[in-house]
């Protein structure tokens, strides 16, 4: 019986190495009549990023009739293992839009940005960027979207509580909680430590309280300002039943989605929001402001950017140089960030959006980029260590310590830097 | 061939199942090879790969302090789905072989869950169990039995019950069929004998019926044990195997792990087919297949 | 005895109403109005019929449909070419190498594309053929076959070889015979296969969603996946375009059912 099975086995083989063999990479060389264009998807299900592209292609093209740009939008779920897959079988694209690019940094597969833009574009960048954008005193990164947080309130049900202002520290956050608790609120104050976004809500209470995931050049994930931050949060706001039930497990799109349902009376908020009830809960009633830290609100929030980065291939770097003027002008930035209520990465266009009554709601979230605060982005240790953050981070809030588990993610980053050496 | 010389047949099998061979090679295969391979790589989160790291990617895998945790999980999830179907696809195998009104009917929405992906099912499950506005929340509550809704899948406790309820919902429709369809193997004069030696119904059925079961019973568990432990989306859907890694099965940490190293996801994947053919294996022998099989 | 048929029904229709329930869920879901999804009450205040139309306009779940059609209805096809002759061969004769062939079906069976993406990703760009239809449907096809040769051998068996050689006495060709005595009589096991292989690639998920990226060339179940959007849940999108993924099959099954069972019976006393 088993010789009959390595028999088959065998046959198989063979039949695939022959086809393997006959199958050549024939598109992974320099051909720079046509440039590879990968990028997340921003819609939810309504093709809009596409749309979005597709314009911008035809802006491009209207200029360089002779450049073919071929586009594909991604699901943010799969986009990085998908670019990984692309990376592994020397497919590489030549433009990726995505959220982080350290790794490929460490790999040497990126063009350093003086080399695909012009001075001019350059040094439009907003400069708060520019550290997260750097790796060793060169910029790979080139940031193409933003977004702050700030506090979302429903004033519907401030009222009902009898709260007319925001909370400004922990101990109001706190006070105001229990009152929308007494006033039938169901869930007071939305947490969000479900594995989809924890690593950005977690960096909230941090800043809060005066930590960070890093000091200097080392993981600090586990400081003591860190660890008082976590235990705040899980004694007066989870254990006291202020927050919706195991926030350890809830994702953000949920809390959101009930947040527009009006049953969260408060929650930390991404520009995007204000798109969102805009276009389908115009009746919601609602305020923002700074998000309340330990002693008072934050004046440096965390920030969260969003990457485009060139790719190293024979014969690219002109077509990517002239796509990546195009794509970063002012009139297509512009518009990116207005469609999506994000904030911008150039002055031009935050110049532009300040000056719009119509970004009347954004501007808050827009004031906060010079003064934002990022993730170690230009690390690669913290591509590995940011799935384990949002993986386990839930459990401090349900049956594990806050120390415990920022001790064991201290690990992860330990090892994941070890490891990315 | 030598037995069936009389005709001509100078192509032997090959005509004949050389296609099925190629369509499995190339496509299955293929991708298999390539799957043990990237277990001894080291390969780079940006994709590159840096050539063979030997045993690395196994040892990092069995290092993980969440592995045996979910490796348990795995075991109950299987076990329990598993067993839970089929006790149950007997009862109901029995019920539907009935004749009654509205047989037909009933049948139909029988197969509902079969012919629903399991992913949109998973998904009902999830809004039905919310804690604020889940229906069945909403009808515990009504019915007084709960005084708030309760956040099921927000504690291991409650939300792996659900699961598994879930998994034996979307997995009894074919195990019921199969079950069925065993059934209509038994011959009517069996059952003759039987009431005419004044067996009880009972009796009957435990020492004619389920006897008579045993090969479409093999069939469905093999089957099942295949789906269950492969299965992804429930879990994903339901819970993400959250809180940390508490709702996990290998399969959804697979997944997971491949975020951050693909060598060691890759590891995992050789591991959990190596599961697979041991529990297959084990169950046949269990049930002494052999002994019956050509 | 009639107590007794009361009682059968009752319970089987309690049955068949648990089956029910969570898709008449399903369905109330997709008629929600948007400002309702996170209201408790098990109606809602109206029905938002629109819900159905905007799903439709607003996406594109009428190309994701056709796809799903095509791979689906494909590679079934492909299955049922493919594995009919292997399993007709397999269960009328003892050849070289059948063992083994048996044996490869059923480690087929073991295997999910799930655990094998990295590897069908780089299969297929080797093919050139990432982003196409066609990958969909080989490997729907390539996974769905172990199933189909497996009941089709059983069900084969089951046919006595004397009604084919009392046709080719009656001067039929092999083939004739085969067309018209054993084609026929295996329909149900056919049917059970075609049923088998036809819903398996019409929910299959994991595989498209990682090779097939553009929106108008992913099946329905990855179209509807993007319902669940980065920053909000669209709740009656997702069940509405779920429900137009069910409908159709649920009606397909229904009008072969009976054929189901005695196709499965085969396979069970195998």
């Amino acid at each position: 019986m088993k010789r009959h099975l390595t028999a088959a086995v065998a046959i198989g083989l063979a039949t695939a190495m022959t086809l393997t063999a006959c199958g050549g990479d024939d598109d992974s060389g320099g051909d720079n009549k046509s440039i590879k264009l990968v990028v997340a998807d921003y819609g939810s299900g309504d093709g809009s990023t596409k749309k979005y592209w597709d314009g911008v292609i035809a802006n491009f093209n209207a200029v360089n009739p002779g450049i073919k740009v071929d586009l594909q939008v991604i699901n943010w779920d799969d986009i990085d293992s998908q670019v990984a897959t692309m990376v592994q079988n020397d497919q590489l694209p030549d433009i990726l839009q995505t959220g982080g690019y350290a790794d490929k940094v460490a790999d040497d597969l990126l063009y350093p940005v003086e080399e695909v833009m012009s001075d001019a574009t350059r040094a439009d960048f907003i400069e708060s960027f520019l550290p997260a954008a750097t790796v060793k005193g060169k910029q790979y990164g080139i940031p193409f979207t933003s977004s702050t947080r700030q506090l979302i309130y429903n004033k519907d049900l401030f009222a009902k509580a009898g709260l007319t202002a925001p909370p400004k520290t922990w101990d109001e956050l706190k006070s105001h909680a229990e009152k929308l608790k007494a006033a039938g609120v169901a869930t007071p104050f939305g947490l969000p430590l479900g594995k989809e976004e924890a690593q950005g809500e977690f960096m909230n209470w941090m800043l809060g309280n005066g930590g960070g995931y890093k000091t200097g050049d080392k993981y600090t994930v586990n400081s003591a300002a860190n660890i008082e931050a976590l235990t705040w949060v899980n004694d007066n706001l989870v254990k006291t039943n202020l927050t919706e039930p195991n926030p350890g497990t809830k994702n953000r799109k949920d809390v959101y989605t009930e947040f527009y349902g009006g049953s969260v009376g408060m929650v930390n908020s991404n520009p995007t929001m204000l798109t969102q009830i805009k276009a389908k809960y115009p009746n919601l009633n609602f305020g923002t402001a700074p998000i309340p830290g330990k002693t008072g609100p934050l004046a440096e929030t965390l920030g969260v950017c969003d990457w485009m980065m060139a790719f190293k291939k024979n014969g690219n770097k002109d077509a990517i140089k002239a796509f990546l003027d195009v794509a970063f002008n002012t009139e297509n930035s512009l518009k990116f960030q207005q469609e999506n209520s994000f904030a911008p990465v150039t002055k031009s266009v935050m110049a532009k959006m300040v000056a719009d009554p119509a970004n009347a709601q954004l501007k808050p979230y827009i004031d906060l980029l010079p003064k934002a605060k990022f993730y170690p982005l230009n690390d690669t240790a913290w591509d590995v260590l940011s799935p384990k953050i949002k993986e386990q981070l839930g459990l401090a809030v349900s049956g594990k310590t806050p120390k415990e588990v920022l001790d064991q993610l201290q690990k992860e980053a330990e090892t994941a830097v070890q490891q990315q050496k | 061939m030598r037995k069936t010389s009389g005709r001509r047949r100078s192509l032997g099998p090959l005509p004949w199942i050389g296609p099925a061979v190629l369509l499995i090679a190339l496509i299955v295969l293929w991708p298999v090879v390539e799957m043990v391979r990237s277990s001894f790589l080291r390969i780079r989160r940006s994709g590159v790969v840096r050539g063979y790291n030997g045993t690395d990617n196994y040892e990092r895998l069995f290092d993980e302090p969440d592995f045996g945790q979910v490796l348990w999980n795995t075991a109950v999830w299987v076990v329990s789905v598993v067993g839970i179907t089929i006790v149950l696809s007997l009862a109901l195998a029995q019920l539907f072989n009935q004749h009654f009104p509205g047989r037909r009917v009933t049948r139909w929405a029988l197969i509902i869950p079969w012919a629903a992906s399991v992913f949109m099912t998973a998904i009902v499950f999830r809004w039905m169990l919310h804690h604020g506005y889940g229906a069945i929340n909403t009808l515990l509550v009504d019915l007084h039995i709960l005084d708030e809704g309760r956040d099921w899948l927000g504690e291991p406790s409650t939300a792996f019950p659900w699961m598994i309820a879930v998994g034996v919902f979307v997995s009894l429709p074919f195990t019921t069929y199969t079950l069925l369809a065993g059934l209509q193997t038994i011959p009517g004069e069996v059952y003759e004998a039987a009431r005419m030696d004044g067996a009880s119904p009972w009796r009957t059925y435990l020492s004619i019926t389920l006897p008579l079961l045993r090969p479409a019973v093999l069939v469905a568990v093999v089957i099942n044990l295949i789906n269950v432990f492969n299965s992804f989306p429930i879990i994903w859907a339901m819970t993400g195997g959250g809180p940390g890694y508490e709702t996990d099965t290998t399969t959804t940490y697979m997944y997971k792990l491949k975020v951050a190293d693909i060598g060691e996801s890759a590891a995992l994947s050789v591991v959990n087919f190596g599961l697979v053919i041991v529990l297959v294996v084990v169950y046949l022998r269990v049930s002494r297949w052999n002994r019956e099989a050509d | 005895m009639t107590l007794k048929k009361v009682l059968i029904t009752c319970t089987a229709w309690l049955v068949a109403l648990i089956f029910v329930l969570p898709y008449a869920q399903m369905f109330l879901g997709a008629l929600r109005p948007s400002d309702e999804l996170t209201d408790a009450g098990y109606l809602p205040s109206r029905f938002e019929w629109s819900n159905f139309i905007n799903v439709w306009k607003d996406s594109a779940l009428g190309d994701n449909l056709q796809v799903s059609l095509m791979v689906a209805g494909l590679s079934t096809l492909l299955v049922v070419v493919v594995a009919l002759p292997a399993a007709y061969y397999t269960a009328r004769r003892r050849y070289r190498g059948r063992g083994a062939f048996l044996l490869l079906v059923l480690a087929t069976q073991m295997f999910q594309p799930t655990a094998l993406l990295v590897g069908l990703y780089r299969e297929f760009h080797t093919f050139g053929m990432l982003n196409e239809i066609w990958a969909l449907v080989l490997v729907n096809a390539a996974f769905n076959l172990a199933f189909a040769v497996w009941i089709l051998t059983a069900y084969f068996s089951s046919i006595p070889v004397e009604l084919e050689e009392a046709a080719m006495i009656d001067g039929a060709s092999r083939l004739g015979a085969l067309r018209r005595v054993t084609l026929p009589l295996a329909m149900p096991g056919i049917v059970t296969a075609v049923i088998f292989a036809f819903i398996t690639a019409w929910n299959e998920f994991v595989v498209a969603l990682a090779l097939i990226t553009t929106p108008e060339k992913q099946p329905l179940t990855v179209g509807i996946d993007s319902f669940l959007g980065e920053y909000e849940v669209q709740w009656q999108y997702l069940f509405a375009g779920s429900l137009v993924a069910i409908v159709p099959v649920v009606i397909l099954f229904a009008f072969i059912e009976k054929h189901v069972v005695s196709g499965l019976t085969a396979g069970s006393v195998k």
